[in-house]
């Protein structure tokens, strides 16, 4: 395993091509080889893999978003009026980035410097999400969700209404079905092809993470003492169906899930410290931090889901092997 | 209903920020206040969040616009606004936090003067990332001297402001007259008898009457002093104390034709008017004083004041009080914003401490007969 300690809070933790990535609160993006790059004046309040695969995106509060790589960052597009870049998401397969600030969702192209769409909302957006193709967005706002066709300029989004304060959003790996989490510990769904409703509900504490597994046949979600994982097969998705939760322990509450969609494996950081890596289909469950300490606050998987990359509220952070 | 009377408010050594919110009306002089509390010399540094991003004249590194994103929340039994905006902003403002190494020491959260600080100050108690990280100090209501009537005759927010506060600070006072002034801290006293009023020119008020109250922790609940137990100054049957700020030989009496014998003014029957306002004039608005000289019943207690904050929380802005429990040595200490009720067994009885339970609701349209008969009937 490999330890980092660092000065300030780690906001996210990625894997690009190289390796495992940090964003930090002073606004800085770290990389596992230890070198980093100064961007953000302040602090970096959310990231993504940029579209290239190299480096990540980060929104900061100082309203900017900014690529950074090894040894090179620049500025892609800056909020209006600088205001906080509160979300962002990025697709590979069209090289567009989402980001919102404020009720604006705005998109860019990382191989068009010259485009960007801009789309007001009625609510401060939340969180941003491309669907599996890269040419839809969704976001999240207070009352539900928004859908918005990525390129168009002038547009009505399809409206997704559900009652509530909506605090994140996620697409199915297959596109079928969108995902929110909420202020008030629970998620709702919506199968797009019918717009239908759904709720998982049953959670201790808000659901800060989810995590598509198995080709989307699973979903894992933090928020609970174990990680809760529901199954997402057919036409109805999770709807009538019951959760399994793997890892339960009373003394804590899993706090982020990471997997790679592909992939039948998930990693869970907990409210104590710990990380464990698990195969649900499989056999058992294994800690890759079985020390306790600060609560976890960043987690990602690597592409082969052989390696965790975790962080905590103390600034420690780690790569581990599974 | 929440009925916990559980887990004690945090003292300010739990490494929490503390969050001061800041209510009042444009031209109150808010903005004087803060630039103050930012520039003066005391080394600490605040996050400072306000309404309108850009609001000029704030001059600090970190001020950050909330756009009053208000919505109702469903919290198992208790159901409340809360504003959305400060919950992420809470969450923005935290990520620059070091840890051993803090970004900022407090958080002021600023509102407009049409603000309901309910939504504010219950986004404090009811998010479980900001309960972790923040603990709400106090909401301080700036008013001045020369316009505060006005805005309380026409203004809904404005009269719930003050009702609200932790502290009042009359501000301007030299533009007013001393009449003008003690009418207006009458009325004041009305609308919020628990509040402590500082009276400022220029928000020159101290700072350490503005921050680090510790309004919510239950720890500091020693007494409670409804000012109206205590006539306004110049009122009958006012008792002079250290809020009165000044010689009380040289207050203007209009219209009054009775004799100053000293400080006695009890055998006055008032029926004229104190100046513009006049006795008739009743805010909807005030707050109501209850005690026992003795112990309450403390699972009848529990219960009564369960349903009392479930069945008018919406309309009771604010409650405090101190118990003596039957067959408990320690004071039962309370207080609550809306159906939230925070509670706690606190310190002992001190041997020769007057053991009496007594509790102050301030809130709009109660019914206080029904209030005081429903204390009282949880006498033990």
């Amino acid at each position: 395993m490999t330890h980092f300690a660092f000065d300030a809070q780690i906001t996210a933790a990625l894997f690009d091509k190289d390796g495992a990535v940090f964003a930090l609160g002073d606004g800085s993006v770290r990389f596992e080889d230890g070198s980093y790059n100064e961007v953000h004046d302040g602090a970096v309040l959310c990231a993504a893999l940029h579209p290239s695969g190299e480096g990540v995106v980060t929104g900061g509060d100082d309203g900017r978003v900014i690529w950074s790589r090894k040894e090179e960052a620049g500025v892609l597009a800056t909020s209006a009026k600088s205001q906080w870049i509160d979300a962002i998401d990025a697709s590979a397969e069209t090289k567009l980035i989402a980001f919102s600030s404020g009720k604006t969702l705005s998109v860019i192209d990382a191989t068009d410097m010259g485009f960007r769409r801009d789309f007001e909302h009625e609510r401060t957006v939340s969180g941003v999400a491309f669907d599996p193709k890269g040419r839809r967005i969704a976001t999240s706002t207070y009352g539900g969700a928004a859908l918005w066709y990525a390129r168009i300029a002038q547009q009505k989004p399809t409206l997704l209404k559900w009652a509530g304060s909506h605090t994140g959003i996620a697409f199915s790996p297959d596109g079928n079905f969108l995902i929110s989490t909420m202020q008030d510990a629970q998620l709702h769904g919506w199968r797009l092809k019918d717009s239908k409703d759904m709720r998982m509900g049953g959670y201790p504490s808000k659901v800060r993470s989810v995590a598509f597994l198995s080709d989307g046949r699973l979903m894992a979600t933090s928020g609970a003492q174990g990680a809760v994982l529901w199954p997402f097969v057919g036409a109805n998705g999770p709807m009538g169906k019951e959760a399994t939760e793997i890892g339960y322990d009373e003394g804590s509450l899993v706090t982020l899930v990471a997997g790679q969609p592909k992939l039948g494996v998930m990693a869970a950081g907990l409210s104590d410290g710990r990380v464990w890596w698990a195969d649900p289909a499989g056999q058992g469950l294994r800690f890759l931090k079985a020390e306790r300490g600060a609560a976890i606050c960043a987690l990602a998987m690597s592409p082969n889901g052989q390696r965790v990359a975790w962080a905590d509220e103390d600034g420690n952070a780690g790569v581990a092997e599974a | 209903m929440t009925s916990t009377l559980d887990a004690p408010a945090s003292a300010a050594t739990n490494g929490k920020i503390p969050v001061t919110v800041l209510t009042g009306y444009l031209g109150a002089g808010k903005t004087t206040l803060l630039n103050r509390i930012l520039t003066e010399d005391h080394g600490k540094r605040y996050a400072v969040i306000v309404n309108e991003f850009g609001e000029i004249g704030i001059d600090n590194d970190l001020v950050v616009g909330a756009d009053e994103d208000v919505f109702e929340m469903n919290n198992g039994c208790v159901c409340c606004t809360v504003r959305g905006d400060l919950i992420r902003v809470v969450a923005g403002l935290m990520k620059r936090q070091r840890p051993g190494k803090p970004a900022f020491d407090a958080i002021i959260v600023e509102t407009t003067g049409l603000a309901d600080p309910g939504p504010v100050a219950q986004t404090f108690f009811v998010d479980e990332d900001v309960k972790a990280k923040t603990q709400l100090d106090s909401v301080t209501a700036l008013v001045d001297a020369k316009h505060v009537m006005a805005r309380l005759d026409d203004s809904k927010e404005a009269r719930e402001q003050v009702a609200f506060a932790d502290r009042i600070i009359l501000n301007k006072t030299d533009l007013a007259s001393e009449a003008e002034l003690t009418a207006v801290e009458q009325r004041l006293r009305k609308l919020n008898p628990l509040a402590p009023i500082t009276r400022a020119e220029r928000a020159n008020v101290p700072l350490d009457q503005v921050l680090g109250l510790h309004g919510f922790d239950l720890e500091r609940i020693l007494d409670i002093n409804p000012e109206f137990a205590n006539p306004a100054h110049g009122e009958a049957g006012h008792v002079h104390d250290e809020h009165c700020g000044h010689d009380h030989h040289h207050h203007d009496h209009d219209g009054h034709d009775h004799d100053h014998h000293g400080h006695d003014h009890h055998d006055h029957g008032h029926d004229h008017s104190h100046g513009a306002r006049g006795h008739a004039h009743e805010d909807d608005i005030k707050g109501i004083s209850v005690s026992v000289d003795g112990p309450l019943n403390g699972q009848k207690f529990t219960a009564w004041l369960d349903r009392l904050l479930g069945e008018q929380g919406q309309n009771i802005l604010r409650a405090k009080g101190i118990i003596n429990v039957e067959g408990e040595e320690r004071r039962l200490v309370f207080q609550a914003v809306h159906m939230i009720l925070e509670g706690d067994l606190q310190r002992e009885w001190g041997a020769n401490e007057r053991r009496w339970s007594r509790a102050v609701f301030i809130g709009r349209d109660l019914d206080e007969a029904a209030i005081r008969a429903g204390f009282e009937s949880c006498a033990a």
